[in-house]
């Protein structure tokens, strides 16, 4: 309790921001999720569960649910698997590494609705470059190209190759990162034992990033989860919820349909989701355990 | 316990990302009063890049007028314009101004001054009646009729004479040239239609309206009823027929009228703005305007009006509101604005000074038959967005009758 006391003046300053800019908001957004709020944003009183039973009651919810199980899955699965390649590229020593290094940070350091603006137009029929390129060299035979962003199938696709592009910059280097820790004289042995590349590679080297692979898929998890501006980019003009997440299903129900209780509720729906996610991998995977 | 702390810090970064998406339920608060005198702010939405300069014009000669009224101007996107409403209404910092579309949620819920009571009898008389109309919640008028704007058809006239096409009044005509112009190939379109979520419920209204149905009214909406029927049944029709461009049910209104305006698309509903627009982007194009062709060619336009508001907060500040929106709608400082962005004015005297502008003539002579959104109507929020979300299912294996059955369910659900 002493000692508690004697560390509040350092720990205080940051205690007191969680709880301002965390458990606040959320406090505030459990609270929104019982009561009946106006269009215009006044509270007309407590309805309990109603906003949860509302939510879950819409005919589109579990197959949003389940769009938000594959975005997630496929994501994060194919970035892990192309930043693991990546990352054991850029361990190697070639001429123009460093070079090659800077660029991998590109999509990192570029702001994500902008590359998905590129990529959303470059798309676009009639004067989108990647349309253009398709139709001149004979893919697509209508002169204007494809409305890929036009059918939900399609641009929900496109949205998990951006959502990948941009997220390989953070878990190659934290791959990478990890390779780094791996000491030569494992794989210096393993050769000697006559194991070939990719024996080593897989009974060597990856066992060894563990605790690199497995932070960075949690960190990503989180991040595919929550991510709005791809999605809504990329398929903000397709009508119907057929290529909605629960992600722009909130922004839906709060930029158009202004129902701030319905948007909240299902927020607190998204974050329970999240929690039980990470608590369970946590509890698997043990991502902070040392190796 | 060195487990805990882990689980404790994987736990904060959750909170802290899941979070980051609700977190932005406040707004910070505005300016203070400063000086003695009194602080007016008014929150508006972009025009266009203009906007914010003509704003600080009139702000700058009310201030000048009134030394002892300090005016705080906030600018945003139409896009964010309704959440940022809400937020600031939810947070009781509400705006003492506001520029925006729908009010009459607003009035539901007490927050708003009635007309009367923040303009002098003689702005108020000095708007056309049937804005005034479209402006009631009850008998009440709450918005004060802010600018104007009306539909009507571009036609790209090369298009059309290239394909032997005429341009039409009817549906029927409409198909026939459309069709016409589409069988030239090369991407070319003949008729733009975007029922893309950006405004659905404009093109909704083109076609549902011009075949003889509505909305609804102030205390009902009917979008489910059967005199609605035969223009969502022509737009299936036209899509079928490969009269409009392609994925006519994902496509957004301003995109397709830059392809207009690239002279690639035979026939679109437009707006007085895109006339500059044209005149600016691609000089060259020959085209023309015309009333928006209906089931049986009678006469008809979509008109939108958007309103000023004034907001109660501590019911202090009604003399100067007063003082602002009276100085603002004064001609001098009213039409030239109107001017500059390119829409109708709404008050009798700016339509006066206005007539024999060109580019407005074609617009300002279908005014009179102009239909309005039936936005005094506490669910039209909710329509608005229906349409938006739901519209574009037309071009799909959807029939026309579920379609409306789904724009009315969630109307009737929100």
């Amino acid at each position: 309790m002493k000692d508690l006391l004697k560390a509040l003046p350092w720990i205080g300053p940051a205690v007191a921001l969680i709880a301002t800019v965390v458990l606040f908001p959320v406090g505030l957004m459990f609270w929104n999720s019982t009561r009946d709020i106006s269009q215009s944003g006044v509270d007309k009183g407590g309805v309990g569960l109603d906003n949860f039973a509302a939510v879950v009651g819409f005919d589109a919810f579990w197959p949003i649910l389940g769009r938000t199980v594959v975005w997630v899955v496929v994501v994060v699965a194919c970035t892990l698997v192309i930043s693991l390649a990546l990352a054991a590229l850029l361990n190697k020593a070639f001429p123009g590494r460093r070079l090659v290094r800077m660029a991998v940070i590109v999509p990192w350091a570029s702001s994500v609705v902008m590359t998905t603006l590129v990529v959303h137009y470059g798309l676009e029929p009639y004067f989108g470059i990647i349309n253009s390129f398709l139709v001149d060299v004979g893919l697509i035979d209508t002169p204007e190209g494809y409305g890929w962003t036009r059918h939900a199938g399609t641009a929900f696709a496109w949205a998990m190759v951006v959502a990948v592009f941009v997220s390989l910059p953070f878990t190659t280097y934290t791959i990478l990162a990890g390779l780094q820790t791996v000491p030569g004289e494992t794989v210096e042995a393993a050769r000697l034992d006559g194991a070939n590349g990719v024996r080593t590679y897989l009974s060597v080297v990856l066992p060894q990033l563990r605790g690199a692979v497995s932070v960075a898929v949690l960190i990503n998890i989180i991040n595919v989860f929550n991510s709005l501006p791809i999605l809504r980019v990329m398929t903000g003009s397709i009508p119907g919820y057929d290529a909605d997440t629960v992600m722009t299903m909130i922004f839906k129900y709060m930029q158009n349909q202004r129902q701030i209780d319905l948007a909240s509720a299902l927020s607190v729906i998204a974050f329970l989701v999240v929690v039980a996610i990470v608590a369970v991998y946590v509890r698997f995977v043990r991502p902070l355990e040392e190796v | 316990m060195a487990q805990y702390k882990r689980l404790g810090g994987i736990m904060a970064i959750t909170l802290a990302t899941a979070t980051g998406l609700t977190a932005c339920g406040f707004g910070g608060s505005s300016g203070e009063e400063s000086g003695g005198g009194t602080t007016l702010d008014l929150l508006v939405p972009s025009y266009s890049d203009a906007t914010q300069g003509l704003w600080n014009d009139v702000i700058a000669g009310f201030e000048e007028e009134n030394p002892d009224i300090d005016v705080n101007l906030q600018v945003e996107s139409w896009d964010n314009l309704e959440s940022v409403i809400a937020t600031k209404i939810q947070g009781g910092d509400a705006p003492d101004i506001y520029n925006g579309g729908p009010f009459a949620g607003f009035a539901e819920d007490e927050l708003l001054y009635p007309a009367e009571e923040v303009v002098s009898e003689d702005t108020l008389a000095d708007f056309q009646p049937t804005f005034l109309e479209n402006a009631q919640v009850g008998d009440t008028v709450y918005g004060l009729p802010f600018i104007a704007s009306a539909r009507a058809l571009f036609v790209n006239d090369a298009l059309l004479e290239e394909a032997g096409a005429d341009v039409p009044t009817t549906w029927d005509e409409l198909l026939e040239s459309a069709k016409k112009v589409s069988e030239l190939g090369g991407g070319v379109a003949g008729y733009g239609m975007p029922l893309g979520s950006e405004e659905a419920q404009a093109e909704a209204a083109v076609w549902l309206w011009g075949g003889g149905g509505s909305f609804g009214d102030a205390d009902a909406i009917t979008v489910d009823a059967p005199e609605n029927l035969p223009g969502a049944e022509f737009i299936k029709t036209m899509i079928d027929e490969g009269a409009t461009q392609a994925d006519a049910g994902a496509t957004d209104r301003s995109p397709l009228m830059d392809i207009f305006v690239q002279g690639k698309i035979g026939m679109q509903v437009g707006l007085p703005p895109t006339v500059g627009q044209i005149e600016s982007d691609n000089p060259d194009l020959e085209y023309s305007v015309h009333p928006i062709p209906t089931e049986d060619g009678s006469p008809f336009t979509l008109g939108v009006a958007d309103h000023l508001m004034a907001f109660q907060n501590d019911g202090d500040k009604q003399e100067a509101i007063t003082a602002f929106l009276d100085y603002f709608y004064s001609p001098e400082v009213y039409v030239p604005w109107v001017q500059a962005e390119g829409f109708l004015p709404t008050t009798l005297s700016g339509s006066e000074e206005l007539a024999d502008e060109e580019a407005l003539a074609p617009f300002l002579e279908v005014l009179p038959d102009a239909q309005f959104y039936p936005t005094t109507n506490p669910d039209w929020q909710a329509t608005d967005s229906a349409f938006k979300a739901l519209f574009g299912q037309l071009d799909s294996d959807k029939s026309a009758e579920d379609v409306l059955a789904d724009i009315q369910a969630q109307v009737d659900a929100g």
